[in-house]
């Protein structure tokens, strides 16, 4: 007996095509409906959403997401609960729930984004991103290479902190010195200030800053840390020579040996008590000078980050990004709330003062809150398009993650300024990174 | 015939031993189920919640993390393939190991002189009665029991390079010059300085507990043996090292082995204090394994690096415990 059902043809639809085109529509429907009526699922409500990240640097910030969090568990039937722990504890904190399997829904990563470490365990979260992409005029070009592996996306990128140059325009304008577009007018103020009494600083210790901070100048100065793909080290090169050699000379010319011991907040306190002529820092700096000494604070100008090479800007940021647990049981309850949170970027920029900046194109329509109506702080409006993170112009891997962690950069540049010859410090700095490289290329 | 069977002799002898072959022959008796094996069985079973306890708290964590250390294990992966010696060899490729392992041996035989000779000091003068004396014996001991985070964040402040107020205390007193100037130590800037001030972070942090060690076997030394000593025109030196030292000898072992753990182990001094800088010139094992095994992810290297500790601390142990074992006989 034959068949008598029709031949199945290019363009015929199975029984388990349909079921999976109508399937995956109607779930991205259901989510793309939720989203955009902002109401959750009725299969959150009575579950209880965990959520980890670190104690921000602007406390009222922490007080508004607590209140924010718990405001919307309250209206989608969700109970929320937030633990906040110093941000140098994340990694540690991180390690250990995934080797529990239990803990928090959602992790927060700052500065140190573990992505490629874990994206095993992750949740994808390419379609919350997607739809946030689609709804804000996509992702600033740098948001990706923190949080893609293979196409998808495994963290979603809330917010990140500029550094940009914050300078005294009184000291400027007394000695006649130029604002620091460049690196080498900022030298020559630092080489003049110093000699009176106000030299700059950029950590030289073990400390985010350090890492930060150098970083900005090595790139503008059309140094590289990989290639695009982020397999292969391009730290040796002849503007790293460039930028070393500027580097000494800065150090020499225009700080003091104080730099050898910073910490994160050292160069806030620099400024704030009107000993630095510049400093180059995220503006919790400003935001301290603000609070503690009103009379530097009036003079205090922020400027756009210094072009090393003519016309070359890059300012690397401290990235923030939050990830969901694969072990988690309510990975849906943690993906509505990324998205609202993503919604609502804009109130979490203003009640962190202007510190959190987004990484949604649509974002940047100026006037921006809080800094497009302070004049000092416009300037922030025009940085995303020059904005890098750790590993540039690759991604952020994991083999870049142990050369942050263990500070390889800001030692090279402390040996070269401590005595070290050039090319003795390069070999060691560029020795370290094949090291590193070559340990992650082996296993 | 008869009375020299009874009364003994060679025939009754070898009738006896041969009485008594049969006995044994007859009634064998396993040796588990004798008196002597039914004690040590015994001793053995109350012995045995103490094994298990060393055993699953010292022991798995340890084997553990010889397993981690020898396989590619990273934080971020439940699966992990056994790479041999790879690990270790990976630590020897890094001089900045080479630099952390010299400075946790320093770190640790300093800071231990200076705790040694402090501490006994403290002792010393706890022991004598004055006015107030249960309360400074309470009060010395808040820098062992604050939080090490808090602690450390004060000192943090105290080496400040600009707002340190041991430095401003200096220059008010004349020995250094204002702030600014060339003899203006940064504390936690000159990689000497910076080690320096991580050790007497630790010192000071744990002084007092050598303090109250020593305090307690200065007191368990029986006065009438130290007055014995003075009758005999023994000076307070000599009494000290032939009478005191001695007899508390256990004690001090003990706590100098507890000692040395804890500060060879240290990871929140200099963590909190430098991360190891300035370019690695405070950079110990642990903090080292810490930022390459867990900031860093790669958690075999980082175990193979914890591990060096361990043959830093052997030796020393061996020999404490030798010297223990011997003074009980």
């Amino acid at each position: 007996m034959s068949d008598s059902r029709p031949a199945l043809t290019k363009d015929s639809v199975t029984r388990r095509g349909f079921l999976k085109v109508t399937g995956a529509g109607v779930g991205g429907a259901s989510l793309l409906t939720m989203l955009a009526a902002r109401q959750a699922p009725a299969q959150i409500k009575g579950t209880t959403l965990r959520i980890l990240q670190w104690s921000h640097f602007i406390p009222a910030y922490d007080t508004w997401y607590d209140a924010f969090a718990e405001d919307w568990g309250k209206k989608n039937g969700v109970k929320v609960r937030v633990d906040h722990i110093p941000h140098l504890e994340i990694p540690a904190r991180m390690a250990a729930e995934f080797a529990a399997g239990a803990g928090h829904d959602i992790i927060y990563n700052g500065s140190s984004i573990l992505t490629r470490l874990y994206y095993k365990n992750l949740v994808d979260l390419t379609d919350v991103a997607d739809t946030a992409a689609k709804k804000y005029g996509g992702w600033i070009p740098s948001a990706k290479s923190l949080v893609e592996v293979e196409g998808r996306w495994y963290g979603l990128p809330i917010f990140y902190i500029l550094a940009p140059m914050l300078y005294r325009k009184d000291l400027f304008d007394q000695n006649n010195l130029k604002a620091p577009d460049t690196w080498e007018l900022a030298r020559v103020a630092a080489r003049t200030m110093k000699a009176k009494g106000h030299p700059t600083g950029i950590a030289l210790a073990q400390c985010n800053d350090a890492n930060l901070m150098w970083r900005s100048a090595f790139f503008s100065f059309g140094g590289t840390e990989a290639d695009p793909s982020g397999d292969h080290p391009t730290l040796d090169s002849k503007e790293l020579r460039e930028f070393l050699k500027f580097a000494k000379a800065i150090f020499d010319e225009g700080m003091t040996p104080e730099v050898f011991s910073w910490d994160d907040a050292s160069d806030n306190r620099y400024l704030a008590s009107g000993i630095a002529c510049w400093i180059h820092d995220a503006i919790s700096a400003y935001r301290t000078t603000e609070d503690t000494n009103p009379d530097v604070f009036k003079n205090v100008v922020l400027g756009l980050e210094p072009q090393g090479q003519p016309g070359k800007r890059v300012s690397v940021a401290a990235p923030n990004v939050w990830m969901v647990w694969k072990f988690s049981k309510n990975q849906q309850a943690a993906k509505e709330w990324l998205a609202y949170l993503v919604d609502n970027d804009l109130e979490g920029m203003v009640q962190s003062r202007g510190y959190n900046m987004p990484y949604l194109n649509d974002r940047y329509k100026k006037p921006m809150p809080v800094i497009g109506s302070d004049p000092k702080l416009q300037i922030l409006q025009d940085f995303p398009k020059i904005v890098a993170f750790y590993g540039y112009p690759g991604p952020s891997t994991t083999p870049i993650q142990e050369i942050v962690n263990t500070f390889v950069f800001p030692d090279m540049i402390t040996r070269f300024c401590r005595g070290q010859s050039l090319e003795d410090a390069i070999k060691w700095g560029v020795g370290e990174y094949r090291r590193i490289y070559g340990k992650y290329k082996q296993a | 015939m008869t009375l020299s069977t009874s009364s003994g002799g060679p025939d009754a002898a070898s009738a006896r031993a041969a009485a008594v072959s049969i006995t044994v022959r007859t009634r064998p008796r396993r040796w588990f189920r004798s008196q002597a094996a039914r004690r040590l069985g015994f001793g053995y079973l109350l012995l045995a919640p103490a094994v298990l306890y060393v055993l699953l708290l010292v022991g798995v964590p340890f084997l553990f993390s010889i397993y981690l250390a020898m396989s590619d294990a990273t934080v971020g992966d439940t699966n992990a393939s056994f790479i041999g010696l790879e690990n270790f060899r990976a630590a020897f490729e890094s001089d900045v190991f080479y630099i952390a392992l010299r400075n946790s041996v320093l770190f640790t035989v300093v800071a231990a002189i200076f705790k040694g000779l402090l501490g006994t000091t403290l002792a010393f003068l706890l022991l004598r009665p004055f006015w107030g004396r249960k309360v400074i014996r309470g009060l010395v001991v808040i820098p062992f029991t604050l939080p090490i985070s808090i602690s450390v964040l004060g000192w943090k402040w105290m080496y400040d390079s600009q707002f340190s107020v041991i430095n401003w205390f200096l220059s008010q007193i004349g020995i250094i010059g204002r702030y600014g100037s060339a003899d203006w130590p940064i504390w936690l800037g000159q990689p000497l300085l910076a080690l320096s001030a991580c050790i007497a972070v630790n010192v000071w942090r744990n002084f007092p507990f050598s303090a109250i060690v020593l305090l307690a076997g200065f007191t368990s030394v029986p006065t009438e043996i130290l007055d014995a000593a003075r009758v005999d025109g023994t000076s307070f030196v000599q009494r000290f090292r032939h009478v005191v030292v001695p007899m508390i000898a256990p004690i001090l072992l003990i706590g100098l082995l507890f000692d040395t753990v804890f500060t060879l182990s240290d990871l929140g001094v200099v963590y909190l204090l430098t991360q190891g800088g300035p370019a690695n010139a405070t950079k110990t094992l642990p903090v080292l394994a810490y930022q390459v095994g867990i900031q860093a992810g790669a958690l075999g290297r980082g175990a193979a690096i914890a591990l060096f500790l361990f043959p830093l601390l052997l030796p020393l142990m061996i020999l404490l415990l030798r010297n223990l074992k011997r003074r009980e006989y």
